[in-house]
């Protein structure tokens, strides 16, 4: 025991080195944290807090709870067959008439995401029991009076499955599915099914285009990075052209050239290749969007490929030449693999960009090329449906975690180098 | 030295109290030949300073400025769905309407908007397309036996589901009672399916009219004021077929929290005189939405600023709207999501 006291060493002034070293540390930390605070709050206010209040929306309802707590409490005792016992139609009239406008509106708006035909009803409604009173009951058949729509079960059955303040509705949209009456899960009507077609064709465009431009992008970086430099300065500024180039500039000059008039079908047929009336289809459709997005994303694919390109010495290729290996064994042994961090990072770069792309599909996509951002889009500026655009917008944030866990997982994420 | 001071003070503070009489507004509409419309009908008229900016419709941007408390937009100009929903959740301020609501061809829609302009999708094509026989109704437009060729319409449901019912023989009168039933929604896709392999899709408004140029497709619908400066100032060989024409409406908002509202309520009472509603069509082919703003229009022909007769080009003459259906904001705010969705399906299959 004693010894171990000895052993201690002591600074100067008795204090053992130790706390001292971890005295001044800790000064040092402090300051290290106070650097990066402003990155931190920056990143906190700016990302985190915008990106966790709207996943918040996906599963909250509680607004609906609070415009009608008195119908919602006496609807969860109704049995759901028919239509509802007076009671929860005097709640609801009590409601709708006292609630202020705003409420109301607000209400109705969510109350339509579950049944077509709710928003108009509630606003004729509200508009028209200012002039029944309080007292007048009873109120059903009043109400039927004011709107038919009143005893039609149908809106009342819609009504159930909002009664709880969070809901996982919103993310059953998301894959064509949605609650019934009773909270059972069940599928949307076949005509209305488009998002998980949306889901499959978003990865498909998404994982094609990362291909195409992998196979454009590894020559163009690989020449990059092994001429001599006055070319491939050329060669650089070749590449960073178009991405300096206005988006809607490029997407407009693809219009000209894809379009069955167009400048590629034109030499396709005056080439004898097509005859005149067998033009390809190569704009507003899904071919049309993944050309585009093509050789918009191709300079994210090539410049982390260039950077790691530059750091693969010229010497073990040839070495491995030296040695006795074919040309493309040398290659696929020798510089492939150590290509592969750029391959990763260029990948992951652009498929992150694709799956969530809005503006190309958006002009060229027409008949099928249009993605999940579309939608996501749709939803927050048209019919107000933040909670399904967050409920999208959740899923493809899930998908892509589970994707970088994978894939940190089967290539490690020490692999990926920007540069 | 004091005297300078004190000059250079009074200065700056009428300097000051003269620049703050007129806030600026923000004023945001869609951009393009429309916008740019406005601008000459009247805001250039306007005493005060006026920032345009442009946006892409919706209330999304809106809703996120009314939430945040952070609104910087004074005046937008929206869709009467908008209208509706907007001051349904109290985006939009309520407005003093009696100096126009007897005098408007239709609507308002809600208590929150002021007129601007009627608009329309109509199905146009190019003369030297069809030299002999020339389609005249939405009927032709949904046959592809009598006039064969590709359709341009664009990617949304709006209007495309009202033409179809048309063509499959509804009167225009009836096409919203026939679209509030399932029965007549399918309907409606039943007719689209007809022509669905001989259609091409466009989202910008300027496509259909090169689409039509080039030839890629032999008839579109496209918004009415592009139809017309094509026709009206480019000289394009191009004719309307005034039938199932779909009329849409154009209002006027203040977002709720607007730090500018008292110019706001001015500029938009302002915007929405009869002078700035003729002032509009002057420029572009839309309709004013006030009557009489027409009779301004209709006296001072040829109105069209190139001294060409604005009228046979404008959505509202007895003519058209005889044949045209108004939409319906109130339909489209119902059932917009659920139809949206299976346009969408029905398109991608």
């Amino acid at each position: 025991m004693s010894e171990t006291i000895k052993t201690e060493i002591l600074t100067t002034d008795g204090v053992p080195l130790k706390d001292s070293l971890k005295k001044a540390e800790r000064k040092n930390k402090i300051r290290a944290t106070l650097l990066v605070l402003p990155l931190l709050l920056f990143i906190f206010f700016t990302f985190i807090v915008p990106i966790g209040s709207m996943l918040t929306r996906s599963t909250d309802d509680s607004y609906i709870n609070k415009v009608f707590p008195k119908t919602f409490e006496v609807y969860k005792k109704w049995d759901r067959q028919g239509l509802p016992p007076e009671e929860v139609y005097a709640a609801m009239f009590l409601e709708v008439k006292t609630a202020s406008g705003f409420e109301i509106g607000k209400a109705s708006t969510r109350m339509n995401y579950a049944k077509s035909g709710w928003k108009s009803m509630i606003k004729k409604s509200k508009r028209k029991f200012k002039k029944i009173d309080l007292n007048d009951g009873p109120f059903k058949e009043k109400m039927i009076q004011v709107d038919k729509k009143w005893a039609d079960p149908q809106y009342w059955l819609a009504l159930g499955v909002m009664v709880d303040p969070k809901t996982y509705e919103y993310y059953f949209n998301a894959i064509d599915k949605k609650y019934d009456s009773e909270k059972n899960v069940i599928d949307q009507p076949e005509n209305r099914q488009i998002y998980v077609k949306t889901w499959i064709k978003t990865f498909k465009v998404s994982i094609l285009v990362t291909f195409f431009c992998l196979m454009l992008g590894y020559p163009i970086a690989y020449l990059l990075a092994t001429l001599p430099l006055k070319y491939s300065n050329l060669l650089m500024i070749c590449v960073l052209l178009p991405f300096w180039t206005s988006l809607l500039v490029r997407i407009v000059v693809w219009m000209v050239i894809l379009q069955q008039k167009g400048v590629f079908n034109n030499l396709m047929v005056i080439s004898g290749l097509i005859a005149d009336e067998n033009r390809w289809q190569l704009m507003y459709n899904q071919t049309g969007t993944i050309i585009v997005m093509t050789q918009i994303l191709l300079p994210f694919m090539v410049l982390p490929l260039y950077s790691v390109m530059k750091t693969i010495s010229p010497n073990y290729m040839r070495a491995a030449l030296n040695l006795g290996a074919s040309p493309l064994h040398a290659f696929w042994k020798i510089y492939m693999p150590n290509s592969v961090p750029g391959i990763s990072a260029g990948g992951m770069l652009v498929f992150v960009i694709a799956i969530g792309y809005f503006i190309t599909p958006e002009l060229v996509g027409g008949k099928d090329g249009q993605m999940i951002g579309n939608w996501i889009g749709y939803h927050l500026k048209t019919t107000l449906n933040w909670g399904l655009s967050a409920a999208l917008g959740g899923i493809l944030l899930a998908i892509m975690t589970v994707l970088y866990w994978v894939y940190n997982k089967l290539v490690g994420i020490e692999n990926i180098k920007l540069g | 030295m004091i005297k300078k001071i004190k000059i250079a003070f009074f200065s700056l503070m009428s300097f000051a109290l003269v620049s703050s009489a007129y806030a600026d507004i923000t004023f945001v509409s869609w951009g393009g030949a429309y916008t740019a419309a406005q601008q000459k009908g009247y805001i250039n008229d306007w005493d005060g300073k006026v920032n345009v900016e442009n946006y892409n419709g919706g209330l999304g941007e809106i809703k996120a400025q009314v939430e945040a408390g952070n609104v910087t937009w004074d005046v937008v100009d929206i869709l009467p769905d908008q209208g509706v929903t907007g001051c349904d959740e109290g985006l939009f301020l309520k407005l003093d309407q009696s100096e126009f609501i007897d005098d408007m061809i239709a609507g308002p829609v809600s208590e929150c908007v002021a007129p601007q302009i009627f608009w329309a999708y109509t199905a146009f094509y190019s003369k030297s397309a069809f030299p002999d026989k020339k389609p005249k109704t939405i009927k032709d437009f949904f046959d592809v036996e009598k006039f064969p060729g590709k359709r341009a319409i664009h990617t949304w449901a709006n209007a495309t589901i009202e033409m179809a019912l048309v063509a499959d023989g509804v009167k225009p009168e009836f096409v919203y009672k026939m679209m509030s039933t399932p029965e007549g929604i399918d309907r409606a896709f039943a007719k689209l399916d007809t022509i669905k392999d001989h259609v091409i899709f466009w989202s910008a408004g300027s496509k259909p009219l090169e689409m039509i140029s080039s030839g890629e497709a032999v008839m579109a619908l496209a918004y009415n004021g592009r139809i017309g400066a094509a026709i009206l100032t480019d000289g394009k060989d191009f004719d309307y077929i005034w039938d199932a024409t779909v009329l849409e409406q154009e209002y006027l908002a203040i977002p709720t929290g607007t730090k500018n509202e008292a110019e706001a309520r001015k500029f938009v009472a302002y915007a929405a005189t009869a002078k700035s509603l003729a002032g509009v069509t002057k420029h572009i082919t839309y309709a004013p939405m006030r009557k009489s703003a027409l009779k301004i229009v209709k006296s001072g022909e040829p109105w069209f600023h190139n001294g060409i007769d604005v009228m046979p080009h404008v959505p509202t003459s007895k003519k058209i709207i005889k044949k045209a259906i108004v939409a319906d904001p109130m339909w489209w705010a119902d059932n917009g999501a659920e139809v949206s969705e299976r346009f969408g399906a029905w398109k991608g299959n």
